[in-house]
């Protein structure tokens, strides 16, 4: 790792966790390996709403809670899902600092029943870190119906911990093990003696170094336990390497662990690094031996076979391409008649007595009539993007739920190479068409700094909910479902095309897929809601405000005649060059704010200008369907919204996120004009 | 220093492992003909040694843990397996000396080449094998590995996991190492020598693979894949008589 990476957990986390901490008597951490569902029990514990689904590296994240527990305040960690806490990828890092910055009193490990020997690893690593553990023995329910029993008292036992069994999605034994997690805060319970020890030659080098450790470091490095800080220094961990460096004892102490290394990579002919990973699989592996037990299941579960269906190439591909087509159809259909039936309400009872209510209460001028533009915009929010973003989100959440996007993953991975990106991209790139940022935050699952550049521009090039509502709402409402299928033809070969260049001009190459498969899991109806739901709160909260204050703003520029002085500057651009008008212009510059803002204020431009036309009829009798269409590819293709270009800036730097940004703009102006040219 | 016995147990179990691939200390004691305490004394000193280490559904385990030892199996560390393959190499040249150049019949030749084994200095195993022409085999047709302890069939064998076939079974015998990090990644999966995978699914066009090892299954593309090499599952042809 190049000493120069980019900070894991961004300064206003440690900042955060750090005000946790003086306000918490306690600091719980949850770990656990990916897809183990660590962040539904997290929600569940903090009542918070974190985002989850069915595939590996949902949360690349510290995400932070301060919840209340018998009268106690206890701050709540949810670690990123790792299988080791190594330095070898993003995730693992995060949750390493959060593990030593963050000090939790307790470790919660969540295991995943169904494969124990492997989840085991993760909770043999925190107790060689010395870290007090408890684990949560998760999706025990699946696990039966897939013919595995586990001896839960018997785990406890073996391990010397308690181990609670849960199904974190009904929230079954959550209670208990916060209960069982603050007993053992409140007693302070040291561990004397680890549950489990390595084999005799390693054991003895692990004391023989951890003896020097206690002899030459009156404080180790985040106060670990000589023995810890052996095991991580013969494990070759670069960070423990590196803070040891430069002082003479601790040279002395590299120098013993240099030659120790040595003799066991001498014995075993593997590193020992490697060695001790090996030894901790194979007492994890005995340990879930010893307590599980297994029933041969006598056929598949049907979920399973479908589950390969989706995998093997040629079932795979039309299926995809059938899930692609629903989804198209669910949102235009789907979302067209929420569309109308919203439309006919908000026009019968509230658009129109709110504007009788507006005259008579402040008669006609420039104000009353401003503040008819934000109710019509209001109106917009309603009839032109819930509609749209609310079937949509359902989808999403089915789709991520279910863990059919791991399969889009496998399929796509040869594909994707042609991008610079292998499979495991797909995912973030397909969630990008929910909202941008998490997407972006989400390529913190690629290891090289060359693949996120590329998978966060294509990102940035995905049209998001906003902009599918654009692009629903406005083109294929009144231009019609064919313009609006081709602008999206459109939208994916300027991903592909940009992922083409993006791998041929930058060096390097893209590295390989290692990526954990699950199979189908069935989505639970409460959890899709609930997804669907903090989705849409968030547009609810600050996209509509937006939508609504910006109605209001153009409409006091448009009925005080200022609107006319700030276009003129821009018509060259918009009129001559992308042949729209010139306030459709100003409507796509609002848009920076939230892509929804570009139709939602047009419609109300369209619906305040034009005398006697309602929203869902007016779009044409302001513009032509071709203009229509180059707005939406406008607006699809320009500068990413506020919100991204801010997480891109974050995750980037300043000089990728504002070249990605020019990039961008530039397409957008290239592509609109030559489509003025064509229509 | 290893002991004329540690020799005969780092023997038996090369000869064990070459026909099965568990070998637990049950199996051993009876293999030796010695009682379960005698063998698990000895194996301890082995294991001090690092010459031998447990694996396996059993391994590991700790204090207080009844039903751990006696399910281990046991495995030749590389140390032990470069005795151990020194060994057979001294017993199968032995073999071949005393029945083709001084004419003893196979059985006889067997118990003798028992003692030689342990006596034979490094220089005149080399005059040995120099003498007989570097034979490939024992009399009984087993393999003699050459002095580095590499047995030329079994070279053969390896093959990248990304050349397997779907539902092919295969054992994991090493992972290139130009990348260090991928390595440590794939380690903490328990992707590492000595485990076995399936292959499920191999997408086509040189697209990834669904690779399962033990309740997991992973997706691989075939870069990855082809810096994985695999050997089959059991290991053939190489046991000495008993």
């Amino acid at each position: 790792m190049s000493a120069n990476r980019r900070q894991a957990v961004s300064v206003e986390r440690l900042e955060q966790l750090e005000r946790i901490r003086r306000k918490a008597e306690y600091v719980f951490a949850l770990a656990g390996n990916p897809n183990v569902g660590k962040s539904t029990i997290f929600n569940r514990i903090s009542g918070m709403g974190v985002l989850t689904a069915n595939y590996p590296g949902m949360t690349v994240e510290l995400n932070l809670a301060l919840t209340e527990l018998g009268g106690r305040r206890i701050g709540v960690m949810d670690l990123p899902g790792t299988y080791a806490l190594g330095a070898v990828s993003e995730d693992q890092l995060v949750a390493r600092r959060g593990v030593l910055q963050g000090n939790p009193d307790i470790v919660i490990v969540i295991l995943d029943a169904n494969n124990l020997a492997r989840n085991l690893y993760l909770l043999l690593q925190f107790m060689d870190l010395g870290c007090p553990v408890i684990a949560a023995l998760n999706l025990v329910d699946q696990a039966e119906r897939n013919g595995i029993q586990t001896n839960v008292e018997l785990l406890s036992e073996i391990l010397g911990i308690p181990v609670v069994p849960t199904v974190g999605i009904r929230g079954d034994g959550i209670d208990e093990l916060m209960h069982r997690a603050l007993e053992m805060a409140e007693r302070k319970e040291e561990y004397h003696v680890l549950p489990f020890s390595y084999a005799a030659d390693i054991e003895s080098r692990v004391r023989r170094l951890a003896r020097r450790v206690r002899a030459e470091l009156e404080e180790t490095p985040y106060g670990l336990a000589p023995r810890s800080l052996a095991i991580l220094l013969l494990e070759a961990d670069e960070e423990f390497t590196e803070l040891l460096k430069g002082t003479a004892r601790g040279e002395a102490l590299l120098r013993l662990r240099d030659r120790l290394a040595e003799e066991i990579e001498e014995e075993h002919g593997e590193r020992a690094a490697l060695i001790i990973a090996r030894e901790r699989h194979g007492i994890a592996g005995s340990i879930a031996a010893d307590v599980q037990e297994r029933r041969e299941r006598e056929r598949a579960r049907a979920g399973e076979r479908l589950w390969r269906y989706t995998t093997s190439f040629r079932s795979g591909i039309p299926i995809l391409m059938v899930v692609i087509i629903a989804l198209f159809a669910a949102i235009f259909w789907g979302g067209g008649e929420l569309a109308r039936l919203l439309g006919d309400f908000w026009d019968k009872y509230v658009g129109a007595p709110a504007g009788r209510g507006i005259e008579a209460a402040f008669g006609v001028n420039t104000f009353s009539q401003s503040l008819n533009w934000a109710v019509e915009g209001l109106g917009a929010v309603l009839e032109i993007a819930l509609p749209y973003l609310l079937v949509f989100y359902v989808i999403l959440a089915l789709l991520e739920d279910s863990g059919y996007l791991n399969s889009v993953a496998f399929l796509s991975d040869r594909f994707m190479h042609h991008l610079g990106l292998h499979g495991r991209a797909i995912i973030p790139l397909i969630s990008a068409v929910g909202c941008n940022v998490p997407a972006i935050m989400g390529t913190r699952v690629l290891s090289t700094r060359r693949e996120r550049v590329i998978a966060s521009t294509l990102i940035v090039l995905v049209p998001c909910s906003a902009r599918i509502a654009v692009i629903m709402g406005g083109v294929a409402l009144f231009a019609g479902l064919v313009p609006a299928l081709l602008l999206f033809a459109v939208i994916l070969a300027v991903v592909v095309g940009a992922g083409v260049l993006l791998n041929k001009i930058m060096p390097g190459e893209s590295s390989g897929l290692v990526m954990e498969m699950f199979p189908f899991r069935r989505p639970s109806a409460l959890t899709v809601l609930k997804k669907t739901w903090l989705r849409l709160k968030d547009f609810l909260y600050i996209a509509a405000p937006l939508i609504v204050v910006g109605s209001f703003l153009l409409g006091l520029l448009y009925e005080s005649g200022w609107i006319f002085k700030l276009t003129t500057p821009l018509k060259p651009v918009f009129e001559w060059w992308l042949g729209i008008p010139a306030v459709a212009g100003l409507a796509l510059i609002f848009a920076f704010l939230r892509k929804e803002l570009a139709l939602a204020l047009l419609v109300v431009l369209a619906a305040q200008t034009i005398p006697g036309v309602t929203a869902n009829s007016s779009l044409l009798e302001f513009m032509t369907r071709g203009q229509i269409f180059i707005f939406a590819l406008v607006c699809a293709i320009y500068i990413p919204c506020v919100a991204t270009l801010g997480v891109l800036w974050r995750e980037l730097g300043v000089k990728d996120s504002l070249a990605i940004t020019a990039f961008t703009v530039l397409l957008a102006l290239a592509l609109g004009g030559l489509a003025n040219l064509i229509l | 220093m290893l002991t004329e016995k540690m020799e005969e147990y780092l023997e038996a179990l090369f000869k064990l492992s070459c026909e099965n691939e568990a070998v637990s200390p049950a199996r051993l004691s009876e293999y030796m003909g010695v009682t379960a305490p005698t063998v698990l004394d000895m194996l301890r000193r082995l294991e001090a040694d690092g010459f031998i280490r447990y694996t396996g559904p059993g391994a590991g385990g700790g204090k207080g843990k009844p039903s751990g030892r006696a399910r281990k199996n046991i495995v030749l560390t590389p140390k032990g397996e470069r005795a151990a393959r020194a060994l057979v190499r001294r017993h199968r040249l032995s073999e071949r000396f005393l029945t083709d150049v001084l004419g003893l019949d196979w059985e006889s030749a067997h118990r003798e080449a028992c003692r030689l084994e342990h006596v034979l200095s490094p220089e005149v195993e080399e005059k040995l094998a120099d003498m007989l022409g570097n034979p490939e085999t024992c009399p009984h047709g087993y393999p003699i590995p050459d002095q580095n302890g590499h047995i030329r069939e079994e070279e053969e064998e390896i093959k990248p996991l990304c050349d397997l076939c779907p539902n092919e079974k295969g054992r994991i015998a090493r992972v290139e190492e130009e990348e260090p990090q991928l390595l440590q990644y794939l380690a903490s999966l328990g992707l590492m020598p000595d485990v076995n995978v399936e292959v499920k699914e191999v997408a086509p066009f040189g697209g990834p693979m669904l690779v399962k090892i033990g309740d997991a299954q992973y997706a691989l593309g075939r870069e990855v894949a082809s810096r994985i090499w695999t050997r089959k599952r059991r290991r053939r042809g190489r046991g000495g008589p008993r």
